[in-house]
């Protein structure tokens, strides 16, 4: 029963991430690929928090949340002014730069990674309370990305998308838009980073480089890019399939590359077969 | 510290070094200009060259040149068949953008993911000793690999840009970059001056990973690193120049090394992506020659 409790919450973190992401790159079509690295950073803040202060932890939760929500205006103000290719290098070089301070700094563990980070829930019932909390939180993020892009402002977003020019040109404020979609974006993958963080009780940087990017990426991609329901299917598929083969007992060295081939090749057979994804429609493609 | 010995021998280690990462840098600025594509799938190619000549010339013993011209043809094949069935296709679908981007950044995933089930996650190199033979030059240590790598990639450069300035295929490409529509009413075929950029970029990156490979060792994720350095040089180069993108790689090399003169060095590898993110934000355009001083009087 623990195995299915830890797969569902995975799969509600991955929800929230896969949802939070596309709101940045599917409705905002600013392509960045950095969102792991605000799981990082929420993640971190929330558990230094807990473990040097002893501030109460749904408290460290919602710090770190605000950590990395600051943290991503901060960078989208510079950032944003170029966009297209450009951000999204520009978003590789603060992704892989962040991982290498994380690897250097020692009151966060450096590369060897933060152990004992006090959990969010503790006794016989830790494990439902997470799924619940989780599963909720991953339902309401849903529901807040879907009002946010749909309605007047959600128009906005895919008029500023679809034709940034002509939409300044109106005079609407892009610049404003864009932060907004980055700051609300990130802040979303901050608390699935602190949730995260109190659940697994560890954290190493390995965890957030390129190729967690490409994960989510997937999910999205999959799912449907720019569709709300998209990233909640991807999410749930990608997260349970390949757990198929831990039931195979392969050894690790076999194993991790095996399921990231899996993940990569399905991100493939989508590129050409269905680019817009399972809940994609044809139109979008 | 800063005794002159001391940094004649960084720089010219630093130079020996680039030697490999110009190789990579011009062979990604190549890509870019004529098929106007962010070829992040050039690090499975590099990753497929290094094992494949591992392979042959560890595994099953044949000679160097052997073993060389066996990784040159499986990067050549790959490169060809991810512009023929990958970009190729996307292209002509008329793809976002985001689409050729997210295909070269999971194509790269999947060769690592592949290169590591096959070959685990040991480092390995091209040969069983990286221990080359030493001169002493002035004070300065000189290897026997440092010369060589110098003369292969002056010799590949050259080769390249005498292709593109006498041949008629080079010329074609350079029609291409500037205007593919334009170059294409003129009956140039724009898809064969991808496919030629793309086996070009690869004879280059096999060469490159030849010399990586005869100096250090590499894992399967090793060429996702690499790969940023050439994207790094190609920004700051200026988009569009191979010159300024092989220039870009030499300086790039010189300030890593040089910069465990003042900083510690487990913080070298953050100054290249610190790099990468200023470069991007305020030169998006590389760092040019000022107008004023470009002009001829």
């Amino acid at each position: 029963m623990e195995y299915v409790y830890s797969v569902l919450i995975l799969i509600g973190i991955n929800i929230i991430m896969a949802s939070s992401f596309n709101l940045i790159i599917g409705f905002g079509g600013l392509i960045s690929i950095a969102h792991p690295i605000f799981f990082a950073l929420a993640g971190y803040c929330s558990a230094i928090v807990a473990m040097k202060s002893g501030v109460p932890i749904p408290l460290a939760i919602v710090l770190g949340t605000l950590f990395s929500t600051a943290l991503s205006v901060a960078l989208s103000l510079p950032s944003l002014r170029v966009s297209g290719d450009y951000l999204l290098i520009a978003s590789i070089g603060f992704q892989l730069g962040f991982v290498e301070v994380i690897k250097n700094i020692e009151f966060a563990g450096a590369a060897s990674g933060l152990t004992g980070i006090p959990p969010l829930f503790t006794g016989p019932l830790r494990s439902p309370a997470f799924v619940v909390t989780i599963l909720a939180l991953a339902a309401l993020v849903v529901w807040l990305v879907h009002r946010m892009t749909h309605g007047n402002y959600g128009r906005a977003i895919q008029a500023m998308r679809d034709d940034e020019e002509c939409f300044s040109s109106l005079g609407r404020n892009a610049m404003a838009i864009k932060c907004a979609i980055f700051a609300v974006g990130s802040g979303l993958a901050g608390l699935a980073g602190a949730l995260y963080a109190h659940y697994s009780q560890f954290l190493s940087p390995e965890q957030f480089g390129i190729i967690q990017s490409g994960l989510i990426l997937t999910m999205v991609v999959v799912g449907g890019m720019g569709t709300t329901a998209g990233p909640v299917v991807g999410a749930l598929l990608l997260t349970a399939l390949p757990q198929a083969i831990t039931f195979v007992n392969l050894p690790t060295s076999i194993m991790a590359p095996l399921q990231g081939m899996i993940y990569t090749g399905l991100v493939l057979i989508f590129l050409y077969v269905k680019p817009s994804g399972l809940m994609g429609k044809r139109a979008r493609e | 510290m800063f005794d002159a010995q001391v940094l004649l021998q960084i720089g010219w280690t630093s130079v020996a070094t680039s030697t490999y990462y110009v190789l990579f840098a011009v062979a990604f600025a190549l890509t870019l200009k004529v098929a106007r594509v962010w070829n992040f799938a050039q690090a499975g190619v590099m990753g497929l060259a290094f094992y494949a000549m591992y392979v042959a010339m560890l595994r099953w013993e044949w000679p160097h040149w052997f073993g060389f011209l066996f990784g040159l043809a499986v990067a050549v094949a790959a490169s060809v068949a991810s512009e023929a069935w990958g970009y190729g296709v996307l292209r002509r679908r008329r793809s976002h953008g985001l689409l050729m981007f997210i295909f070269a950044i999971v194509v790269a995933e999947f060769v690592a993911y592949f290169l590591s089930l096959v070959f685990g996650t040991e480092p390995q190199s091209l040969q069983k000793s990286l221990v080359s033979d030493v001169y002493m030059v002035g004070g300065i240590v000189i290897t026997l690999w440092d010369l060589k790598a110098l003369a292969i990639t002056a010799i590949a450069c050259a080769g390249l840009w005498a292709f593109l300035r006498y041949s008629r295929q080079g010329q074609f490409m350079h029609a291409v970059a500037d205007n593919g529509e334009l170059a294409e009413l003129y009956g140039i075929s724009a898809n064969r001056a991808y496919v030629v950029a793309m086996a070009l970029a690869a004879c280059l990156v096999s060469v490159g990973i030849y010399l990586y490979g005869t100096r250090a060792s590499m894992i399967p994720t090793g060429p996702l690193e690499i790969i940023l350095l050439a994207v790094i040089a190609t920004i700051l180069g200026g988009i569009g120049s191979l010159v300024g993108a092989g220039i870009a790689a030499v300086f790039l090399s010189l300030l890593q090394s040089s910069s465990i003169l003042v900083i510690p060095s487990q913080w070298q590898s953050s100054l290249t992506y610190l790099v990468l993110f200023v470069v991007i934000l305020f030169f998006p355009t590389g760092l040019r020659v000022p107008g004023w001083l470009g002009k001829k009087r």
